[in-house]
């Protein structure tokens, strides 16, 4: 038995299925675009991540009025600002701050929205209408104005705290689509055979469902990741995001609303806005990407 | 006694409507059905489409609720869901229609088959491993099918697993639920006779449900006939092809194709003799409502829905 074990083992690699991250995989490097985006990604995370290790991010905020507004130079790679902080520093920090948030967000609102969605979607009947008017509640709410309402009232937050704030108010979105999912996938015999072999409610939702709906969480985190990142922005550059203190590319950005530094000192919120618009593209593209492999219909790869 | 009992099953889905979305009728997807079940033997379930055939194997084994009525397995109420304790659920299994949706395709053929040992059989990885290689090997599958997915394999192929999946608990009653009527009539035989091989091997007991007069007759000792939600005729497999009572059994019957070319023109004049008859005497057996009489007993073994006469 022991031999035949050993031989049946070695087949596993020869008999590999087309399994839905594969399908995924295959339609990346079909497109060459989103290839490039995604190592364009990894390259942004690594690079910021390991370069901010370094970096003293009080330091970079210090005011230093000595040297104010100067423009790139061989000290200040990209200049400074209007209070002597180094633009480029700011950059990297504020790039890793931004990355963080979008991240943060995307994990814990995909967790939130997984968990009732698949949760409401496999139950049905009265416990998935309950749950679906508590969600359509948080839908109704004025996204931005609450969000602005919780930064002023928390009185110190950081960029954990921001996520929470704005994962309170975005994993309806994400919810909504696997409950549909799950409606459909509970109707199915393997689900109900489950049952008949039984398994509880909770281990066929976790085990059985959910890994029929991977390919569909994973392609919308990724779309909502640039969401994400963009909202954080948004809401820096309004001023409500992260304090000045903790740089992140929206609050760059939103220098640009002094006229004189938005006409004559390019070097701080360009680089910013450029990369913002980088970031969100070879997310974006990624997403897209994935998005096509799902849909046998539109696959290149 | 028997194994399973079904005394007045009925099962009602509700039709919701109006404004406040108020139930305002029912479907009597299965009312008022009565059977039971030797320990060994086939029962078999006949019936059209929408005749409550599934529905009456769904509400036994706990996939749909039931709405009055009792199911007795081997002497102990299985009625409510919440009495379907563990240890029943063990015994009885069901083999699903479509081969294709009851396998989760995410799942490799091991974790399929083991499910329902984890479930309820605390086994070492190397002990699942081998008693899956064990039932793999019961249904003629090869031992390398452990790793593969559902979709590496032939409908037949696939309806094995199901079946292998079924009698991982060796439970005592199998609900086969038209278990071969979505594959190749070729491989429909192949199917069946393994199933029987099984039931003799297990002593299992199948509740038989399908919509192929041929099939039943190969695989059953008893038979029901279900015409909307209710019975039509019930008996032995003689009671049932060699002395049609009911109309619409007599039809049934009349329509199973015949195999010798030569009796083709006797074949079809005999059909619409039969048809000719069930036209004219409708509404003799059937109520206003288009739904068939109570039982009546004609032999010890062979009941009728027919019709009150005087």
């Amino acid at each position: 038995m022991e031999a035949k074990d050993m031989n049946v083992d070695s087949q596993v690699l020869k008999s590999e299925s087309p399994s839905g991250l594969r399908i995924l995989w295959r339609e990346l490097v079909k497109d060459k675009l989103a290839l490039f985006s995604l190592i364009f990604l990894i390259l942004i995370t690594a690079f910021v991540f390991g370069i901010s290790w370094i970096l003293n991010q009080d330091e970079i905020v210090r005011v230093d009025l000595f040297a104010i507004n100067e423009p790139p130079s061989d000290e200040f790679i990209l200049g400074t600002d209007y209070g002597g902080r180094d633009v480029f520093g700011q950059l990297i920090i504020g790039t890793r701050n931004s990355l963080t948030i979008g991240f943060l967000v995307t994990l814990f609102s995909g967790i939130i929205g997984i968990v009732f969605g698949v949760v409401s979607g496999y139950f049905g009947g009265h416990i998935d209408n309950i749950m679906m008017r508590i969600l359509d509640f948080f839908f109704i709410l004025p996204f931005i104005m609450l969000v602005i309402v919780f930064v002023s009232l928390v009185p110190s937050y950081n960029t954990f705290t921001f996520s929470l704030i704005m994962t309170l108010f975005s994993w309806m979105g994400i919810a909504r689509l696997i409950r549909s999912k799950a409606l459909q996938e509970k109707e199915l015999d393997y689900a109900k055979a489950s049952k008949t072999l039984g398994s509880s409610d909770i281990s066929i939702i976790f085990k059985q469902v959910l890994p029929n709906i991977t390919s569909l969480i994973i392609v919308t985190m990724t779309l909502n990741l640039a969401a994400n990142i963009g909202l954080e922005s948004g809401l820096s550059f309004l001023g409500f995001g992260l304090p000045e203190n903790t740089p992140s590319l929206g609050t760059l950005l939103s220098y640009a609303t002094n006229p004189q530094t938005l006409e004559h000192r390019w070097w701080i919120w360009m680089p910013a806005a450029l990369l913002i618009l980088l970031l969100m593209l070879a997310v974006r593209n990624v997403g897209e990407a994935l998005r096509r492999a799902t849909d046998a219909r539109q696959r290149r790869g | 006694m028997a194994l399973l009992e079904v005394r007045d099953l009925k099962v009602h889905f509700p039709i919701k409507g109006g404004i406040l979305n108020r139930t305002v009728g029912h479907i009597k997807a299965v009312d008022g059905v009565n059977f039971s079940i030797e320990q060994g033997k086939t029962y078999g379930l006949v019936g059209e489409s929408g005749s409550g055939k599934s529905t009456t194997g769904k509400a036994i084994i706990g996939l749909e609720q039931i709405t009055e009525g009792q199911v007795i397995f081997n002497g102990e109420d299985i009625t409510s869901i919440k009495n379907k304790t563990k240890d029943i659920r063990k015994d009885i299994q069901m083999i699903f229609q479509d081969p294709y949706s009851s396998l989760n395709p995410r799942k490799r053929v091991l974790d399929i088959i083991a499910e329902p040992l984890r479930n309820y059989e605390k086994l070492t990885k190397n002990e699942e491993k081998q008693r899956v290689y064990e039932l793999l090997e019961l249904v003629g599958l090869t031992p390398e099918s452990i790793w593969k997915f559902p979709h590496q394999f032939s409908g037949g192929q696939r309806q094995r697993i199901g079946v292998a999946r079924a009698i991982a608990l060796k439970p005592k009653l199998i609900i086969a639920d038209e278990p071969v009527s979505a594959l190749d009539v070729s491989v429909q035989a192949q199917v069946l006779n393994f199933m029987q091989d099984i039931q003799k091997e297990l002593g299992l007991t199948y509740l038989f449900i399908s919509h192929d007069l041929g099939v039943v007759k190969h695989m059953c000792d008893e038979i029901a006939i279900m015409y909307r939600g209710r019975y039509v005729e019930q008996g032995t497999k003689d009671d049932i092809f060699e002395n049609p009572q009911h109309i619409y059994t007599k039809r049934l019957i009349a329509a199973i194709p015949d195999v010798n070319p030569r009796n083709r023109d006797k074949h079809y004049v005999f059909r619409q003799e039969v048809k000719k008859e069930y036209e004219q005497a409708y509404d003799e057996y059937f109520d206003a409502e288009g739904l068939a009489f109570g039982l009546k007993d004609i032999s010890d073994t062979h009941r009728v829905a027919l019709p009150e006469r005087g």
